[in-house]
């Protein structure tokens, strides 16, 4: 009983209790970046535009079920309408104008990940844990390659999941694999964004350089691909050869032409609009090549990520 | 990030539970005086704080040794008292040992039992600082109010060794022991009219063997 | 000779320096104070690179704000590291000489002068981003030297120097000293300033707590009398005789290292007093000394 002193020693006082060994620290640093990811607001609104596309589609195909079963008249016009309407492309729509708002995501997630670390000299800090250099830059990659999986892997599910309960018989389910095909070219889409927002990340020392960088090259590419499209559009049928390849040499380009050559269809119009070929109808480039290039790609900016991490302090 | 959240994201990075290491990230701010501060955004953080966030972080997992480079830099009078004080705390009685890197002589005789002097890549001096401060056959530090010229006359009169002030300080060497040495100056002193205002066993200043090991 | 004359300077309701009047003389005089006291903001105000808002400051009897002809005479060397990096010192120092005027061979042979003086002549020809931070401060004081001026303004100089290169430093500035020049400078580690000089200006949030010479300024701190000591295998004796005294307003024993600490008003007295313990009556007393005669402890009491 006299034992216990009445006044508690709040000296410094050594830590022995359990730690975990070295293996499991790139989910503690995902989480720290998605944690601060998801405290901006801007983000939330960001993941219900990127899904605009299957948002519209729902709505419309909303209406068009309601009229087709209350008013026979305009039935007619809508069954032409629902005729025409290609299902996989609806998931290639989706999937291409969910890219510039993942584009913004991916900045968001991602510019300032290695950025704020260069920034605040930290870098010294973390490396000097039982942490690698494999571990953080995996933690980093995985905190911007997950959410954007999520974030479009949700609106994707949902929207066939309606199509498949209510569209059966317009040929909804004609391809079986459609689902499989989608969930191979999501990730793909992720992981191809997350390396080079990572990459370009640690070559800057603030996150509003790397953003510039990462959006210059991609509106700077979309450019090439519009002026690629313009010369296709003007020369309908003939298909000439660099212009097939070269309308996706561009961020949106490559990830888009992967979806195409994928789900293996050429594209058409949004919305089920009648149209006679232009831009959205370029053929589809070969599974291989355009799969090659997304990963070569991607490994080429983890690398660059790779070199640029060092554990040196930045004088000045 | 706040400081908690930084000082515990640390102690995550280095193997500790969650739970764990939120609960000692505080415990350490606390030790580190960031008690007040902890909920606030590290960015805001002075010179002096970031310098003491960066030692909470490095507490934060238990280490047995920790590695200082230049923990003073930056800090003003007080903030390097208090960091020294820190730094001191945390290794004497309880099993953490410190390596502190530093140009600052003074504060590494405040704070460390050990030095070692590396120049140019090699190892010149290594020993405890009482041990190199040390100075052969124990001289005095006289030191008076103002300079006095018969004083240093007189005691080499006497048969002492004296060197030339160094301010109002006199270096006397002899093989008295201390007190009949104390009482030999203070006499000489009274004799000469000078006062004398300090009398101290003369040692090395840590500068001094690091400037010898430079030499030698 | 600089004179500050109830100089203040605000940006918006931050007060930088408040009411300060002092002039600074030749010889070496230290700026001390807290983060934030206003030390930069009063080299500012002395540099000419701002005004102050009321009271003025004269600089050889000219006021230095967008004055060329105060800043000829003027060095400044300030506490920020950035230089172009990729130039070498050699070619960082010349730039810097021409812009101050000087034709292509005066800057070139005066470049290589400087750089002798402050040691860097056989280094100078790295690029700077390879420097360290003792070779940085070198080139820092070398550039603030080209155009011999009468004032020089440091704002921590001695800061990443080894002890060698910081008594380097400490000597080359007693010598400018020695030919006239007054030298501000401006630091936080006090054993160093106690090395170089014993004239200090001390600022406060912004208010100029104390200015002059350190052990004047020691006496007028009627708040913390002196403490003093004594070293004795005999302490309560000693202690005993002391207590005696009139002027010896508090004596307390230190356990752990044997011997008593005394504080009192009268230094003068009580060391001409003390002589009296050993050589008449015969106490044993192995050392004394005044531990809060330095510049820290002024500082802590003054601030505190």
């Amino acid at each position: 009983m006299s034992n216990i002193k009445p006044i508690a020693d709040l000296s410094y006082r050594n830590y022995d209790g359990p730690l975990k060994k070295p293996g499991s620290r790139w989910w503690v640093i995902a989480k720290n970046g998605i944690r601060i990811a998801l405290k901006k607001m801007a983000l939330w609104g960001l993941m219900f535009v990127s899904a605009w596309y299957y948002l519209v589609m729902l709505v419309v195909l909303f209406f068009v079920q309601q009229i087709t079963s209350s008013n026979p008249a305009g039935a007619q016009a809508m069954k032409a309408f629902m005729e025409r309407l290609v299902w996989p492309d609806q998931f290639l729509h989706g999937f291409s104008y969910a890219q510039l708002p993942m584009l913004i995501i991916a900045l968001m997630l991602g510019a300032g990940s290695i950025a704020n670390d260069n920034r605040a000299n930290a870098m010294l800090v973390y490396l000097s844990k039982p942490c690698d250099k494999r571990e953080y830059l995996f933690g980093k990659w995985i905190g911007i390659a997950l959410p954007i999986l999520v974030i479009m892997v949700v609106p994707t599910i949902i929207f066939y999941a309606y199509g498949a309960l209510t569209f059966r018989e317009y040929g909804f389910l004609k391809d079986a694999w459609l689902l499989p095909k989608m969930l191979v070219i999501i990730p793909i889409a992720a992981i191809f964004h997350a390396s080079i927002v990572v990459g370009i990340s640690s070559m800057f020392n603030q996150a509003r350089n790397a953003s510039a960088t990462y959006a210059g090259i991609y509106f700077i590419t979309n450019f090439f691909t519009l002026l690629m499209g313009g010369i296709w559009a003007s020369s309908r049928g003939e298909t000439p050869f660099p212009v097939k390849h070269l309308f996706y040499a561009s961020i949106d380009g490559v990830l888009i032409g992967a979806c195409k050559a994928i789900i293996g269809t050429k594209g058409s119009a949004p919305f089920g609009i009648q149209s006679q070929g232009g831009m959205s109808q370029v053929p589809a480039p070969a599974v291989v090549p355009i799969l090659g290039v997304a990963l070569l790609i991607s490994v080429v900016f983890v690398l660059i990520a790779w070199r640029k991490i060092r554990a040196v302090e930045v004088i000045g | 990030m706040t400081a908690v959240g930084f000082v515990s994201y640390a102690g995550e990075l280095s193997g500790m539970p969650p739970a764990e290491a939120l609960r000692r990230a505080h415990e350490v701010l606390e030790y580190c005086g960031l008690g007040e501060a902890r909920y606030r955004n590290v960015e805001t953080y002075s010179t002096g704080m970031k310098q003491r966030i960066k030692l909470a972080q490095a507490l934060v997992h238990g280490p047995k040794l920790l590695l200082l480079d230049e923990p003073t830099n930056g800090l003003d009078p007080r903030g390097r008292e208090e960091m020294l004080d820190l730094v001191r705390s945390v290794s004497h009685g309880r099993g953490v040992n410190v390596i502190v890197s530093s140009h600052l002589l003074p504060d590494i005789e405040r704070v460390c039992d050990r030095v070692i002097v590396v120049i140019k890549g090699k190892l010149r001096t290594a020993g405890t600082i009482k041990d190199l401060k040390k100075l052969a056959g124990q001289p005095a530090d006289v030191e008076l109010r103002e300079p006095n010229v018969a004083f240093a006359n007189m005691l080499m009169e006497k048969g002492l060794t004296v060197t030339p002030p160094k301010g109002n300080i006199y270096r006397v060497q002899s093989e008295l022991p201390p007190e009949e040495l104390l009482r030999v100056v203070q006499r000489t002193a009274l004799e000469s009219g000078a006062q004398v205002r300090g009398f101290e066993t003369a040692v090395r200043t840590l500068e001094e063997v690091f400037l010898e090991a430079l030499t030698a | 000779m600089i004179q500050i004359e109830n100089a203040s300077r605000w940006f918006g309701q931050v007060i930088g320096v408040n009411d300060v009047t002092h002039t600074i003389e030749p010889g070496v005089t230290a700026l001390l104070g807290m983060n934030g006291a206003g030390k930069s903001t009063l080299l500012r105000l002395i540099t000419g690179q701002i005004q102050p808002t009321t009271g003025s400051i004269k600089v050889f009897g000219n006021e230095p704000f967008a004055n060329p002809e105060v800043y000829k005479r003027m060095g400044y060397c300030p506490e920020i590291d950035q230089f172009y990096e990729h130039k070498t010192g050699r070619q960082f120092v010349n730039y810097l000489a021409r812009l101050a005027g000087m034709s292509a061979a005066e800057a070139k042979s005066r470049t290589d002068e400087v750089l002798h003086e402050v040691g860097m002549a056989d280094r100078a020809d790295k690029k700077l981003a390879g420097y360290s931070k003792g070779m940085r401060q070198r080139i820092k004081l070398a550039q603030a030297i080209l155009h011999d001026p009468d004032i020089i303004l440091l704002d921590e100089p001695l800061n990443g120097l080894d002890p060698v290169g910081r008594r380097e430093f400490m000597s080359y500035l007693h010598t400018l000293a020695e030919r006239g020049k007054t030298i501000l400078v401006s630091s936080h580690i006090l054993f160093e300033v106690e090395q170089m000089t014993k004239s200090i200006m001390l600022l406060h949030r912004g208010r100029l707590l104390a200015a002059g010479d350190v052990s004047l300024i020691r006496e007028y701190i009627d708040k913390y009398p002196h403490r003093v000591r004594i070293e004795t295998p005999q302490p309560r004796e000693v202690a005993a005789k002391l207590i005696q005294l009139p002027y010896v307003l508090k004596v307390e024993f230190d356990e752990w290292r044997g011997g008593i600490e005394l504080q009192t008003r009268e230094l003068n007295q009580f060391f001409a007093f003390l002589p009296t313990l050993t050589t008449e009556e015969n106490f044993t007393i192995t050392g004394f000394s005044s531990p809060d005669n330095n510049l820290e402890s002024i500082f802590h009491y003054l601030i505190e």
